[in-house]
Order: structure tokens, then sequence, then C-alpha cells
């Protein structure tokens, strides 16, 4: 057994480097494909950090009665943080609201003097709610408004975020569902393609086979070769789409950067480096074994 | 040791390729058989019947006192084990040296490597080819190549050696050299099966001639001569 493996791994190891031209191709064809895989990956990940970014900003104010004194706001706030759907909230005092307000139009002295006729401070004070998830914003005002709080609460801006709340909600579902769809079809195509060039270097290999099996191996001596030659190819492309991967993030890292607004690309490739290489060796070996399995099938019968 | 009864063989629309041919070899110990005809007589069908890489239309072929059609495909590449082919086209790996190609048919059944380095440098010798060990097929003339697929069908200790027009591609040097390799391995106790249609060969070799026509044996002579 030993023996039989010792031949059948040196038999692959010469036909691969000796055989050239086709196994160029067949690794060609696997660095592509596996980079594609690699970069579906990478996408999800940029994708998931736009989401959270728009996530970020987005939050709903509750303006609180006139009255309502700095004890009443932060006995509010510890209630709203006590929910598990509430990330954070800022209160935002009368003043705050002002100071705001004054340094938002600074460039407009219309506004500014308007506020001074009017003398005292037309603002009221807010609580920011900022939770987990777009859609939770529902579930929160229903306890806002069920609960005594209710007659605190001068009025809840949600009513106008609300569409925008719901687009954004449904758009990102539909990027998550969209984005898997589209790397499924793609990761399918990347992989026929795959099975597709090997077949064809087997083909190119049936008259050895036929010398093969005239000189008496056995099967599993004409396949063994080939599983080998398929994990060769495989694990060399594997290792050169990682470090291709690698220096494209690395130059592209600073224009990624920008359009996204913050996602850096070569961070994140060097945080998951180990669990991406091992995805990509698997994948590689597993497609060139596959389709060396199922390219060779055929001329094995009888 | 090696019966053909009664074998016809016909390809698919309507071609025969043998016709009811009955003849044996090796009853008395190892013979030197040429199987001599035109092109198209149906000299490589009958080779190909013996090694079951066809089935006959009709009739039974038994070697060593098994009918061939009865073995299992599993044991198949035991059975053509015993028998060492060469071919007009040589048919050797393009990815192996002269060393790798002779050396893979003894590792595809199971030699140790010790029989390996001992066995693969002396048929290198028997054929001449000490000095091409290293050499891949590509680089080798004809007369070489064809000696290297020798040497491959050596390596196994076969009982039985088929050749299928092994000097085809060759000049008039190397097919002397050819024949005289082969007249020597019959001299170790093979048995020897060789398809030509090369007059000059038979008439020189003066052994047993089988003479096929259109698929009939028309001829089956002990020291015959090419006659067509
Ligand atoms: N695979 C095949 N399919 C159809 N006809 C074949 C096939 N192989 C051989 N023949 C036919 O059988 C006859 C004998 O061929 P063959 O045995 O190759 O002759 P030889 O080797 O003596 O030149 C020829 O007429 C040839 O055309
Ligand atoms: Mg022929």
């Amino acid at each position: 057994m030993f023996t039989f493996l010792r031949r059948v791994i040196r038999f692959g190891w010469h036909n691969f480097w000796r055989a050239g031209g086709l196994n160029v191709a067949t690794v060609f064809v696997l660095i592509v494909t596996i980079s594609l895989i690699t970069t579906l990956f990478i996408s999800e990940g940029a994708v998931k950090h736009i989401i959270a970014q728009i996530k970020e900003k987005i939050d709903i104010s509750v303006y609180v009665a006139p009255e309502t004194s700095n004890e009443e706001m932060e006995i509010i706030k510890d209630r709203l943080v006590e929910m598990p759907e509430v990330q954070a909230v800022s209160i935002v005092s009368k003043e705050d609201a002002l100071e705001q307000f004054r340094e938002r139009h600074k460039n407009d002295p219309v506004l500014l003097e308007s506020l001074d006729i009017v003398g005292t401070n037309p603002f009221y004070a807010s609580l920011n709610i900022r939770a987990n998830d777009p859609e939770q914003y529902a579930a929160i005002l229903e306890v806002l408004n069920s609960s005594s709080l209710d007659d605190i609460i001068y009025k809840v801006d949600y009513v106008e975020k609300k569409t925008v709340i719901e687009k954004l909600s449904g758009f990102i579902t539909n990027v998550n569902t969209g984005g898997l769809l589209m790397a499924l079809a793609l990761g399918v195509v990347a992989v026929l393609v795959a099975f597709n060039t090997i077949r064809v270097a087997i083909y190119d290999a049936s008259k050895e086979i036929s010398i093969m099996r005239l000189v008496g191996a056995p099967n599993r001596f004409i396949r063994g070769p080939f599983i080998v030659q398929g994990m060769i190819a495989g694990a060399i492309a594997a290792l050169a789409s990682f470090f291709i991967l690698l220096l494209v993030s690395y130059f592209l890292a600073p224009k990624i950067d920008a359009m996204t607004n913050g996602f850096n690309v070569f961070s994140w490739f060097k945080a998951r480096a180990f669990g991406l290489f091992f995805v990509q060796l698997a994948s590689g070996i597993a497609l060139g074994v596959i389709s060396s399995l199922i390219a060779i099938r055929k001329y094995l019968t009888a | 040791m090696i019966f053909f009864e009664n074998i016809s063989k016909m390809y698919k629309p309507d071609t025969v390729a043998l016709k009811n041919v009955s003849f044996q070899i090796g009853a008395n110990g190892n013979e030197f058989v040429s199987i001599v005809g035109k092109s198209g007589a149906g000299k490589t069908t009958l080779i190909r019947l013996l090694l079951r890489e066809e089935e006959p239309t009709s009739g039974k072929i038994i070697y060593g006192g098994k009918n061939i059609a009865e073995i299992k495909n599993k044991d198949l590449s035991i059975f053509r084990q015993k028998i060492g082919c060469v071919f007009q086209d040589y048919r050797l790996l393009p990815n192996k040296t002269v060393f790798e190609n002779v050396a893979y048919a003894m590792e595809v059944m199971g030699a140790t490597d010790y029989e390996i380095l001992r066995d693969v440098p002396r048929l290198l010798e028997i054929v001449g080819l000490e000095d091409r060990a290293k050499h891949f097929p590509l680089g080798l003339s004809g007369g070489e190549k064809q000696r290297t697929a020798i040497a491959r069908a050596l390596a196994v200790r076969p009982e039985v050696i088929i050749a299928d027009e092994p000097t085809g591609n060759l000049d008039p040097y190397h097919t002397r050299d050819i024949i005289n390799l082969l007249e020597k391995i019959y001299d170790l106790g093979a048995t020897v099966i060789l398809a030509t249609h090369d007059k000059a060969i038979i008439n020189s070799l003066s052994r047993r001639v089988i003479t096929l026509d259109n698929g009939e044996i028309i001829r089956d002579e002990e020291k015959g001569r090419f006659i067509l």
C-alpha cells in the first residue's frame, strides 16, 4: 500500500511537471475560479461593512415636552437602554439642540437673527435612539407609546423617517439575498469551466491511458496519478491566487477604502488570511480531484 | 497453449475482418510464429482478440487452458501482464524516461524497488539502451523507441511477446536490429508472435508462418516463406 501510494504520487508529480501546456491551462483556470470564489467572500465583507455604516447613521429622535426635567430624561434613557433592541441612547438637551442649530446654520445670518428675535430657546430636548437593526424601530416605538411615558413624549420623528428606514431594511435584505444568488451563480459557472478544462486535459491523455491499460496497469494505478495531478494543480492555483489577491488587495486598499467609506480590504484580508487560504486550498484541491475523477471515469470502464 | 477455435470477427457495417480462423501456437514449447498478410488482412484484429481488446463475433480463444472470454474485468490487467506487446507506433508514455517506461510495467504489477533496480538496467542492456536510460521518448530515434518498447514488454517476464508491425516505421538497418532482438527473446524461452507484411523479414527468418488473406488463413507452414 505504501509502495503504491509512493509510486502514484511520483507518477502524478512527473506527469504534472513534464506535461506542460494543458496543466498550465488547468492551473490558470483554477486560479481564476479560486480567485473568484475568494472575491465573493471579500465582497461580502465589503457589503457588510457598508450596511453597518448605513445602520450607524440611522436613528430616531424622541422629543420630550418642554417641562420635562433632566432627571426624567435620564430615567427614560435608562429604561430604553435596558431594551435588547436598543443599541445606544443619547440625550440632546435644549441647549445642545440650540447649539447644534447655530453650528449648522452659521453661514445663514437671517436665520440666526430670527432666533435672536424669538429671544427664548425654541428647541425641544430629545433622546436619540439607535437600534441594533433598522427593523426594530417599530418595536421600540411600540414600547414608548404604550408605557406611562406617553404624556412626556411630545413628538417622535419616526413617521418622517419611516419610509427611509423601511426602504433601507428592504434594500439590505435584497443585497444579502441578491449577493448570495450571484455568488452561487458565479461559483457554479467557475466550477463548470474548471471541470471542463480538466476534462479536456484528461481527454488529451486518453491515448496514454490506453497505453497504461495495455501494459497491464490496474485502474487504481491509472486513476491515482490523475488525482495527484489534480491535487497539485489545485494547490498551486490556491497558492498563486492567495498571493495575487493579497497583492491586489494591498494596492487597491486605498481606492476601496474611499469607495466603501472605510472598508480596508488589505486588513480584512490579513485578519482572515489563514481561513481564506484554507478555503482556497480546499476548494482548489476539491475542484482538481473531483473533476479528475469525473473526467477519467469514462476511460476506465472495462 | 494458445488456441484459436473457429474465430470470426465482423465489424458493424458488415466488414468481415476474420473468417472462421483456427490455429494453435506453442503446442510443443515456445514458438516463433509470424503472421503475414497484406494490409487489411486481419492481423491486428487477430492480436486485439487475443489481448481481449475486442470480442470475437463467434468462436473461442483458449489461453493456458482457459477461455479468455471468461476472464473477469478485474482480472484482465493480470491476464495482460502475461503478454508483452510491441506496436508499430511504440506506445511509450511521453512523460516518462526510457528507464521509467520500462520500470512502469513492473511498478504497476507490484514489483519491489529492489527488483526494478535489478531488472531494468539488465533489460536496457539486452536491448542496448543503457546509455539512453534518462532520455525521454521524444528525443529517441524510431529504433531506440522500439527497443524501449521491447524492453518494457520483457519487463514483466511474459510468456508471450506479441509484435504488431514492430518495424513498420523503421529503416532496414534498424529493422534487422529489432528482428534479431525478437529472436534473442525467443531463444530466452518466450513465445514470439510477429505480425508483419515485410517480405524481407519473413524470408530471412525461416520459421513458422501463418498467412492471412481477406480474414482467412490461406497457409500455415513450418519454415514458411512470404508468398501472396
Ligand atoms: N475498429 C474497426 N471498425 C471497423 N472495421 C475495422 C476496425 N478495425 C479493423 N477493421 C477492418 O477489419 C479489416 C482487418 O483490419 P486489420 O486487422 O487492422 O488488418 P491488418 O492489421 O492486417 O492490416 C480491415 O478491413 C479493416 O478495415
Ligand atoms: Mg495492422
